[in-house]
């Protein structure tokens, strides 16, 4: 409980940051379950209607501009804070035109008669200039320029109050669909993904489980309510996901000993790290998603006792941590404080060989 | 698959225009054997037996395999009369078995006429003998780039295995052949469809001038004319009848040794590649570029989407050697850069590729540094695949998601995969083409001299250009079509 408190007080100071309202045209709430919550979800760039133009010689002129900005950052942010350097930044500002333009392709037109062709953009080219400016100087994350990201096969719109999900934790929709393939129980039961965010967890689960599968994502922030209902929206999965606004398990409570299987990618940073991280992370993404309390493993530890009385037996979870350290904690923490409650528990390792997902059953 | 089912409508649809030929000129031999222009109705019997005219003895050729008819009425104006009546398109089917040559009326023959030496006037020339031989030189090269003889001896073999009983009894092996059968029935149709129309316009024009008609002349005339032209276009797509000639493919380009001049130098070809395919109507993705430090490119790899692709890029193979004034040389001194290059088809059949199981795969996180998870925000999601028994790597960055360019980078590796295994079975075949590990740096293939003198001149053909600019914006058909010719001219011959 005192857990929730931290939790709720920190999102209501770090939600509203850098909010260019004229950028944002909020999309309509009545075709969205909105939360309670008045937060309203914003239109990602790519989805919005092309209504601005601007002649190609005027485009070319901001590319060039753009692309002189990215490549004078150098390695100066990878040297400073691991933070993104020229090239990837260049080809941030490829996808940055794939976003803004509605035919890519015209801005490579080189034939010098066509410089006075229109290019429809889907925002105005001042407040791209404003948008590139945002990401070099202040270095606001790309995915909350062009407010969304892509991970795995889905596009899922983020925006700040929520956190941008990680390449690494894709992998969770993996181990659980392996371990759906030959387990009808599991492909067919109620899955819960715990401190959803933007919802991509549930999304990628919801569309791998079988036709009577269903998903209950839960979220303390009513932006990330906001956006995760968007998103599930978006991907008209709305039958099979409910996403529920509360901390951890509160939402579940008439589910209790009902799940087949539960994910979740907790905030896990140990506080003293918090402000250490590199820019885009420490400006701007939600200090509710990422910090862990001192030692990192606080929500982690809640999570685990709760899977005990919320999991059906032989029911599945997967966890994200920090690494080594908090995987190696929790399968200890499993086998000695919950002993006999999990079976088969396993360490797994993300792409980058680093001990990344705590996964195990629940015992019958 | 779609490549092969486009290629087979595509047989087809050229076959039935060549029907819609034949009954044309049937039709005009017809009205040009009666004295006067007038409505005319076939009677059934008619149908079924058609009156030959002089010199269409093929047409009792009906050889084994089944004939149809096809029923239309069509109204062709002839003269200033128009004539309205039931036409019968009598198609014959080419059987695999070829024992009978095509001759006109006075039995000259498409090799008669590349054996009588005619003088190849200029298309403009309205000259009935150049046209006639351009094309029987056509039709010449077409079936040499068919490897002619093969191709009727493969046609006999997969007409035995079609009709064995058993045949459907292994019913991926069934289609193979059955796919292969069609594919060839429909080029040796398309070759002989254009032999006899030669010779029907021949005989057509002989006729013309025995009966003093000047009309039918010149119709037959520009019928040849039109001929020539489209012969000549097949000529240049029979350059492409490789295996894997109409697959799509991968083009990798890899700087040699000399820093920041030879990576800027293997930039620039792949500049001119991804022009050159843009050029053609392909579509380009890149699907992995290492960037020089300063500038230019250590290795790439682009997607080409299209037909043929593969067929046409082959032709790029090896190393692309540069003269230059370094712009990164603060002494203006001359330098020699090298870039090798390699092409890798992506193969459309499915049941023809090495099948890789996920556990001879390991999968890294490209560039991966620091504690990773919650702690980075980056759009940098690369992974690179090692397929561990071969030790082929694969890797793709340009993707938004790792999840994608997981996928793509296994899409790289399939081609890979592939490829080694098709050369392991060809033994170095034709159809085999290098991969970037084993293409020797002394394998050059063409040189571009921008400094002293400005040229582009392929060490295989001898061809070459004297303007490098054109070229590296990706005017490479010159190039890649005088490869083509010169290395199936190469070949024994096969007529």
């Amino acid at each position: 409980m005192k857990l929730s408190f931290t939790r709720a007080s920190l999102s209501s100071v770090l939600v509203p940051l850098i909010f260019n309202s004229n950028l944002v045209r909020p999309i309509s709430c009545s075709s969205v379950s909105c939360s309670p919550a008045s937060a309203k979800p914003q239109t990602p760039l790519f989805l919005r209607s092309p209504t601005f133009s601007a002649t190609l010689s005027d485009l070319k002129k901001w590319q060039d501009w753009a692309k002189t900005l990215a490549s004078s950052v150098g390695s100066s942010f990878l040297d400073s804070d691991n933070g993104p350097d020229a090239t990837l930044l260049q080809r941030e500002f490829n996808w940055l035109i794939e976003d803004a333009l509605e035919h890519p392709k015209t801005i490579g037109i080189t034939d010098n008669d066509k410089k006075n062709m229109v290019v429809t953009l889907r925002a105005d080219l001042e407040d791209l200039y404003e948008l590139w400016k945002q990401r070099i100087e202040e270095r606001r994350p790309f995915q909350y320029i062009v407010g969304c990201e892509h991970w795995r096969d889905l596009v899922l719109s983020v925006q700040e109050g929520v956190l941008i999900p990680r390449p690494e934790t894709e992998l969770i929709v993996d181990l659980v669909g392996d371990v759906i393939k030959d387990n009808e129980g599991l492909r067919e039961g109620l899955w819960a993904d715990l401190g959803t965010g933007s919802g991509a967890l549930a999304i990628g689960i919801g569309r791998i489980l079988g036709s009577s599968g269903r998903v209950i994502a839960t979220d303390l922030s009513p932006v990330a309510v906001a956006v995760a209902s968007f998103n599930v929206q978006r991907y008209n999965l709305q039958d099979k996901i409910k996403i529920k606004q509360g901390s951890w398990f509160e939402p579940l409570k008439d589910v209790k000993g009902e799940l087949m299987g539960l994910v979740s990618n907790p905030p896990y940073i140990p506080s003293e790290h918090i402000s250490g991280l590199q820019a885009e992370v420490a400006k701007y993404e939600p200090r509710l998603a990422l910090d862990g309390g001192s030692n990192g493993v606080g929500s982690l530890l809640h999570l685990c006792n709760g899977a005990v009385s919320m999991l059906k037996p032989g029911g599945f979870f997967a966890f994200e941590t920090n690494g080594e350290n908090q995987c190696k904690f929790l399968v200890d923490y499993m086998e000695t404080e919950t002993e006999g409650c999990f079976r088969d528990a396993k360490i797994i390792s993300d792409f980058a060989g680093i001990q990344r997902f705590v996964t195990g059953f629940r015992a019958q | 698959m779609s490549s092969i089912t486009l290629k087979r409508s595509y047989s087809r649809s050229s076959i039935l225009s060549q029907v819609h030929n034949l009954g044309l000129n049937y039709i005009t031999c017809l009205l040009s054997s009666v004295s006067e222009p007038q409505s005319h109705h076939f009677s059934p019997s008619i149908q079924k037996q058609p009156k030959y005219g002089n010199g269409y003895h093929f047409l009792r050729e009906s050889g084994t395999g089944f004939s149809s008819l096809f029923m239309k009425t069509l109204k062709i104006s002839y003269g200033s009369h128009w004539v309205t009546f039931p036409t019968n398109y009598y198609v014959r089917q080419f059987s695999s078995h070829v024992a009978f040559e095509p001759s006109t009326s006075y039995g000259l023959t498409v090799d008669g006429i590349i054996a009588n030496n005619w003088t190849m006037l200029d298309e403009s020339e309205s000259d009935w003998k150049s046209h006639a031989s351009a094309i029987a030189q056509s039709i010449h090269l077409i079936k040499k780039r068919l490897q002619w003889k093969k191709l009727i001896v493969r046609l006999e073999i997969l007409s035995a295995q079609l009709n064995k009983p058993d045949l459907w009894d292994d019913p991926v092996r069934a289609g193979k052949i059955c796919r292969e059968h069609g594919s060839l029935m429909g080029k040796m149709k398309e070759v002989k469809g254009f032999e006899q129309e030669l010779l029907e316009h021949i005989d057509m024009i002989k006729l013309a001038r025995e009966e003093n008609d000047a009309d039918l002349e010149s119709e037959s005339l520009k019928a040849l004319l039109r001929m020539r032209r489209s012969t000549k276009e097949k000529e240049l797509e029979a350059l492409l009848a490789g295996e894997h000639d109409s697959s799509s493919c991968f083009i990798e380009v890899q700087a040699g040794a000399g820093g920041t001049e030879s990576m800027d130098w293997a930039s620039m070809v792949m500049q001119m590649y991804k022009l050159w395919a843009q050029h053609r109507g392909y579509g380009v993705t890149v699907v992995d570029e290492m960037s020089g430090d300063i500038a230019g490119i250590k290795r790439a790899t682009i997607k080409v989407d299209g037909e043929y692709a593969f067929g046409y890029a082959k032709a790029e193979v090896g190393v692309h050697r540069l003269v230059r004034i370094s712009p990164f040389d603060s002494g203006k001194r001359r330098h020699t850069s090298f870039a090798a290059v390699a092409v890798i088809p992506i193969l459309g059949d499915v049941s023809s590729r090495v099948q890789i199981s996920e556990s001879d795969l390991r999968i890294e996180r490209f560039r991966a540094g620091g504690a990773g998870g919650q702690h980075v925000n980056t759009t940098e999601s690369a992974v690179r695949i090692t397929h561990i028994p071969t030790g082929v790597t694969a890797t793709c960055q340009n993707e938004r998601s790792q999840h994608q360019n997981k996928a793509s980078a296994m899409a790289v590796l399939q081609s890979r995969v592939d490829q080694l295994e098709m050369a392991r079975q060809a033994q170095m075949n034709a159809q085999h083409t290098q991969s970037l590990t084993e293409i020797s740096w002394g394998n050059q293939i063409r040189t571009y001299v921008l400094h002293p003198y400005r040229m582009v001149k392929d060490l295989r053909t001898n061809y070459e250009v004297s303007d490098p600019d054109s070229v590296l914006e990706g005017d490479l058909d010159g190039f890649i079509l005088s490869f083509l010719s010169a290395s199936l001219d190469k070949d024994e011959d096969y007529l």
